[in-house]
């Protein structure tokens, strides 16, 4: 038996298993560059990790607090400018890519735009970013979700997957050929898309989840794969991976910040 | 057009009050790295308003210039988010009350429309990805200049395209600069160089001033020219609570402070007037920082050298004439080559 993991260790491990060796992969800021660091550790040591402020093939030492981080490694081997690191995903050098969802509808078309109306929000989400490019663009795209919604109508559409479903986005001649998203990762499992309706399905689900928890959260009647099965237990080399590179991540945000005003507050108080 | 040889050295009030005006475009260089908050707080003390702000990638800088009632229009990919479920930030309490008006862009197509600035061009293709979404359906002050389609000329293709960007004014901050404004940058490129480019004027900031060598022995890291800048501001901790490749680190305390505080209006005016309205210079406001916390707080970002290994700018000579006066490729002195240009009569009085 494997040494105990918090769900956090278990989304970064499983969103790692998407990086292929030799792959060229664009990161976001968080869960993706933890995850990014795991795979080149333990699984694919000539993958090439990039993100979109122009920091191209690093090695994350410390959990980064952005996508401009140069902070958090010791140098780089190509620094070019955010301008090419998109038109190098438009021609085609990006394998994969990671985005995360605020909301998203049963063909992974995806909002991080905006909860309510537009003009006059519920919620101001960030907005795109780098998402709508990297969605279009890399060859496939992993989505993940943590304290977003699945909806039947976005609220604002900000990143194409699969638009109206079926052959629409190949047909629409504005992406490549096969492109879009391939996996969404969620809190509670892990959802593919259709070959041929290119809808959503449940394809694992994590230990101690069930079929009936999953399917409260989703607003449609969600499919879920003949074939279910649990996701993999993290191993004890990815647990101990994880929480020596970004034990922040590990733990999760909440109990970090707790803990962390608490010690800022404590040492600025022992100086004074 | 400055001068490549004019000492552009001064205050960050002096600067604000000579390059930034009421009404202009107004465009923040830094790219969610380091961001040149000494400059928006001056320009928040200045009270200057009704900016067109462009940033592209907003973190507390545009938060701030929001909640200090400078901004009328914003174009961004990006805004942070301070609260959970509750209290987004200066901008969503903006878009609520309907203070501000807003034009989102993706990273690209936002960064292009500077690329076209600053190389003189009216408008650049862009990635068309975006035209099956709202950001391409959904449009706000600019109205049918957010995007139009043409087709290519040599493919007949559509090509979707985005209008030039030409800010009346940068702010920006590096890791050092000349005092003719040479200014040098590394790390997480970004759309820094794009950004200052593209703008009639620009103010840099940065954490140090050094001397013309210094630039000349590694030009490759400059990305703004002399020429091009109107201002040069010393700010040591200049970024603070951002962050400096090679300076510091970001202040992840004192940041989360801005950002809890930020979530609501009245909490976040508070902070605003102790650490931007109080503290009229970026040294006040570190005393102060000191003061309440304590200078280890500060000394614990302070960054280790990791210094880059240096790059050989050198030649093989760099005089015509080698070390017996003779010129290197015809062999002959000066008094030779003059006497022979003589002779042969190619000398006019």
């Amino acid at each position: 038996m494997s040494k105990k993991y918090t769900l956090n260790e278990l989304l970064i491990i499983t969103c790692a298993k998407e990086i292929k060796d030799y792959q060229n992969v664009m990161l976001g800021v968080g869960l993706p560059t933890t995850a990014g660091a795991l795979a080149k550790a333990l699984y694919a040591p000539n993958a090439t990790l990039m993100m979109e402020s122009g920091i191209i093939d690093f090695e994350p030492l410390v959990p980064l607090n952005h996508i401009a981080d140069a902070h958090s490694c010791q140098g780089f081997s190509y620094a070019t400018d955010l301008f090419s690191a998109f038109t190098m995903t438009y021609r085609g050098f990006v394998d994969v890519c990671f985005l995360g969802v605020g909301q998203i509808d049963k063909y992974g078309n995806v909002n991080t735009t905006c909860v309510g109306d537009y003009r006059n929000p519920e919620l101001r989400l960030p907005g795109s970013g780098g998402a709508a490019d990297f969605i279009s663009y890399a060859k496939k795209t992993v989505l993940t979700l943590r304290g977003g919604q699945f909806v039947e109508k976005l609220d604002y559409f900000t990143s194409p997957g699969y638009l109206e479903g079926g052959s629409s986005r190949d047909d629409s001649g504005l992406y490549p050929q096969g492109s879009g998203p391939s996996m969404l990762l969620s809190t509670r499992g892990v959802f593919r898309f259709d070959p041929e309706t290119k809808e959503m399905y449940l394809s694992r689900i994590h230990p101690g989840v069930t079929i009936e928890e999953v399917r409260k959260e989703v607003p449609w009647d969600l499919k879920v794969s003949p074939n279910l099965s649990q996701t993999d237990h993290p191993t004890d080399r990815e647990i101990d991976f994880v929480r020596r590179l970004a034990p922040t991540e590990s733990v999760g945000r909440k109990v970090r910040t707790e803990l962390f005003i608490e010690n800022a507050l404590k040492r600025a108080g022992k100086r004074k | 057009m400055t001068q490549n040889n004019e000492n552009k050295v001064m205050s960050g009030r002096e600067a604000v009050s000579s390059f930034v005006h009421d009404g202009d475009e107004l465009i923040i260089g830094n790219y969610t790295v380091g961001t040149c908050t000494e400059l928006v707080f001056e320009i928040c003390r200045q009270q200057k308003e009704n900016f067109t702000l462009y940033s592209q990638s907003g973190i507390l800088d545009v938060d701030i210039l929001v909640n200090a009632g400078c901004v009328d229009r914003l174009v961004t990919t990006y805004v942070m988010r301070s609260g959970g479920k509750t209290g987004g930030g200066a901008v969503e309490r903006a878009l609520q009350d309907g203070s501000i008006e807003m034009e989102d862009y993706t990273n690209f197509n936002y960064n292009a429309r500077l690329a076209a600035g600053m190389h003189g061009f009216t408008f650049m293709p862009v990635l068309e990805g975006v035209m099956k979404t709202d950001l391409f359906k959904k449009r706000s002050f600019m109205g049918k200049d957010k995007y139009r389609v043409i087709e290519c000329p040599y493919t007949g293709k559509k090509v979707l395209t985005v209008p030039a960007a030409n800010p009346d004014v940068c702010i920006v901050h590096v890791q050092r600069a000349d005092k003719y404004g040479n200014a040098q940058y590394w790390g997480a490129l970004g759309s820094v160089a794009a950004a200052a480019l593209c703008s009639d004027r620009i103010i840099v900031s940065c954490e140090e001033i050094v001397d013309h060598d210094v630039i000349k022995r590694s030009p490759n890291f400059t990305i703004i020219p002399a020429f091009r800048v109107n201002a040069v501001v010393e700010a040591p901790w200049g970024v603070h609570p951002t962050e400096v490749l090679g300076y510091y680190n970001r202040d992840l305390f004192f940041y989360g402070m801005f950002t809890n505080a930020n979530t609501r209006a009245d909490k976040v005016k508070e902070w605003m007037d102790e650490w931007v309205y109080g503290c009229p210079d970026r040294e006040t406001y570190i005393n102060h920082y000191i003061n309440k916390y304590g200078s280890g707080m500060l000394d614990r970002l302070r960054a280790k050298p990791f210094y880059s290994a240096p790059a050989n700018y050198g030649a093989a000579f760099t005089s015509a004439w080698d070390e017996k006066g003779k010129e290197r490729s015809m062999g002959i002195t000066l008094d030779e080559m003059e006497k022979l240009l003589d002779e042969r009569g190619m000398l006019y009085e």
